[in-house]
């Protein structure tokens, strides 16, 4: 039980860290939290539905499964960087305050959300099954295939962003901008296209988890503010350190599985929210400020 | 290299710039020096495009003949892909990366890894210190061993004209001696520098050509020889505390 526990709560968390780390990232770029990431993760999620709609005459499983993915991820690229277009660049443009990010960035999310709703909402969809095993054994326990792959793909998505900002140029700009989004201007780099490449990262892996999310639960408009998850994270793990928010986000999928199995479901996100408040309180900057002390 | 036409800008109603025109000369140093809010970070920040002109027209006029100037585009990283590249006030390196990634974060418009490499070496060879702590955090560096990084981070563009906006800021006499001794160095690699300083003394000493910005204006310009013992200047910029 406690094996299986904490396997379940390692691949959601997995799950939530690729919600958390776009978070991170974008908080790092514009210094907000960026919550139409929501409404994107829902368009993606009913987006790779229609893809293995589609598909799955054509192809099974594993092939499917990857090609859904991709649907979500590409999808969710292009709909960030129109959120970019439509809600960002012109207050980047008159340098507005991170308050006014934060607004248009939910009222992209609710949007989005709305429109799925208005189109999607009176049918239920769900995944069909990918995979023809749907368990097997480890550590002495059964684990679900999905559960086994939702926790593979985040960890080679995360090592994909990990290798895109520390391997090449692209990379580099966008950490740059982290710190000066105006000074890589004199570096000969384009804020616009840096900061529309970041959303687009965000976007992609927000795609991803909008499968898994999907897959997990059944297609709902409002999957989507399982953002909030995410946002969750990425504050345990320190605002916009990446690697604080991984870490969050699978301390946050334990704790879940862990309050589920203890509380139920209905009292479980309560307990969660005491255990981050508590944790706040004891440590503002959540645990990327611990590692940073532990340095100095 | 450069020639500004009657150049005006403004913050709102705070009119920072009135009419400034000057001649940048090939691989020449050319100075610019007034007080603080005299103007001359909005000068270079127009010039590289972070800045908007109401009036007034920046020429780069890098080819040989007279009909061969072209406008600077407006857009801040086109200019930079000119080869007009500023090292800002404030030496602005990025804290958070490493010495070699600001190194390459400067290089980001050289398409080229042959050459960034040897760009790479060169400025480790010039400054042995930034190679000792490539792999460190820039904001660990002192405040003199940053701007030699930003300088560094500068050159890796391979620029054809660099613009310095008050290097010696802040810096202790002997850094600020190794400074201008690298100003000096770049100019005689055939890099054409304008230099924004307030430090009026060694700025003078070491330009081909300089102007006096007072309140958005030119003031006075001339050879820097000459404008070290203009008694104008001396009275305004030089003080009483001189020794070459
Ligand atoms: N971002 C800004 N907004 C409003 N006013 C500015 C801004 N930057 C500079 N100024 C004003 O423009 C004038 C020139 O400033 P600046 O170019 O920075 O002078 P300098 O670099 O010579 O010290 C000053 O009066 C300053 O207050
Ligand atoms: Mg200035």
């Amino acid at each position: 039980m406690l094996v299986q526990n904490i396997l379940n709560g390692i691949s959601l968390g997995s799950v939530y860290a690729l919600i958390a780390v776009g978070f991170a990232l974008i908080f790092n770029v514009l210094k907000f939290s960026n919550f139409s990431q929501g409404g994107v993760m829902t368009v993606t999620a009913y987006a790779g539905y229609v893809a293995s709609r589609y598909l799955s005459d054509r192809l099974d499983s594993l092939v499917l499964f990857a090609a859904v993915l991709a649907a979500a991820a590409v999808s969710g690229a292009v709909i960030a960087a129109a959120v970019e277009r439509l809600a960002f660049r012109r207050l980047r443009r008159t340098k507005s305050e991170p308050v006014y990010y934060f607004i248009s960035s939910i009222t992209m999310g609710i949007l989005l959300e709305n429109l799925i709703t208005i189109y999607a909402s009176s049918n239920f969809y769900s995944y069909p099954r990918f995979f023809a095993t749907s368990a097997v054994p480890l550590f002495g326990v059964n684990v679900a295939v999905t559960d086994m792959m939702m926790f593979a793909l985040s960890i080679a998505a995360l090592l994909a962003l990990l290798f895109i900002l520390h391997r090449t140029k692209i990379g580099l700009g966008i950490r740059a901008a982290c710190f000066d989004v105006n000074t890589v201007q004199l570096m000969g780099m384009n804020p616009d296209f840096l900061v529309t490449t970041a959303l687009m990262i965000s976007g992609a892996l927000g795609g991803v988890s909008g499968v898994f999310l999907g897959m997990n639960y059944t297609l709902y408009p409002q999957l989507g503010q399982m953002v909030v998850k995410g946002f969750v994270a990425s504050v345990l793990g320190g605002l916009g350190s990446i690697h604080g928010a991984v870490i969050g986000a699978v301390l946050l999928g334990i704790l879940e599985i862990f309050f589920i199995s203890w509380v139920g479901a209905g009292w479980a996100p309560v307990f969660v929210f005491i255990v981050m408040l508590a944790f706040l309180l004891v440590r503002p900057r959540g645990i990327a400020g611990i590692i940073v002390q532990e340095k100095a | 290299m450069l020639r500004i036409e009657d150049l005006w800008v403004s913050y709102g109603h705070v009119q920072a710039l009135l009419g400034v025109s000057l001649e940048v000369e090939r691989g020449s140093i050319v100075s610019i020096i007034g007080s603080n809010g005299a103007g001359k970070s909005t000068l270079l920040n127009t010039i590289s495009g972070l800045v908007k002109q109401e009036r007034g027209r920046i020429f780069l006029t890098d080819g040989i003949g007279p009909d061969t100037a072209k406008l600077l585009p407006r857009e801040p990283y086109r200019v930079v892909k000119l080869g007009v590249v500023q090292v800002p006030e404030g030496r602005q390196v990025f804290p958070g990366l490493t010495v070699r990634e600001n190194l390459m974060a400067g290089a980001y418009t050289v398409n080229h890894a042959g050459r960034v490499r040897r760009n790479l070496d060169r400025m480790f060879e010039m400054y042995p210190i930034l190679k000792e702590r490539a792999r460190q955090q820039a904001g660990t560096l002192s405040g003199g061993e940053q701007q030699m990084l930003a300088i560094c981070r500068g050159l890796m563009a391979e620029p054809k004209v660099l613009l310095l906006d008050e290097p010696s800021l802040g810096l202790a006499p002997i850094i600020v001696k190794g400074v201008f001794d690298t100003v000096r160095r770049i100019r005689d690699e055939g890099i054409t520098v304008v230099l924004v300083e307030q430090n009026a003394n060694q700025a003078l000493a070491i330009a081909d050509y300089a102007y006096v910005l007072e309140n958005g204006r030119v003031a006075l310009e001339g050879e820097g020889r000459a404008l070290l013992c203009d008694p104008a200047v001396k009275d305004a910029y030089l003080g009483g505390a001189q020794e070459a």
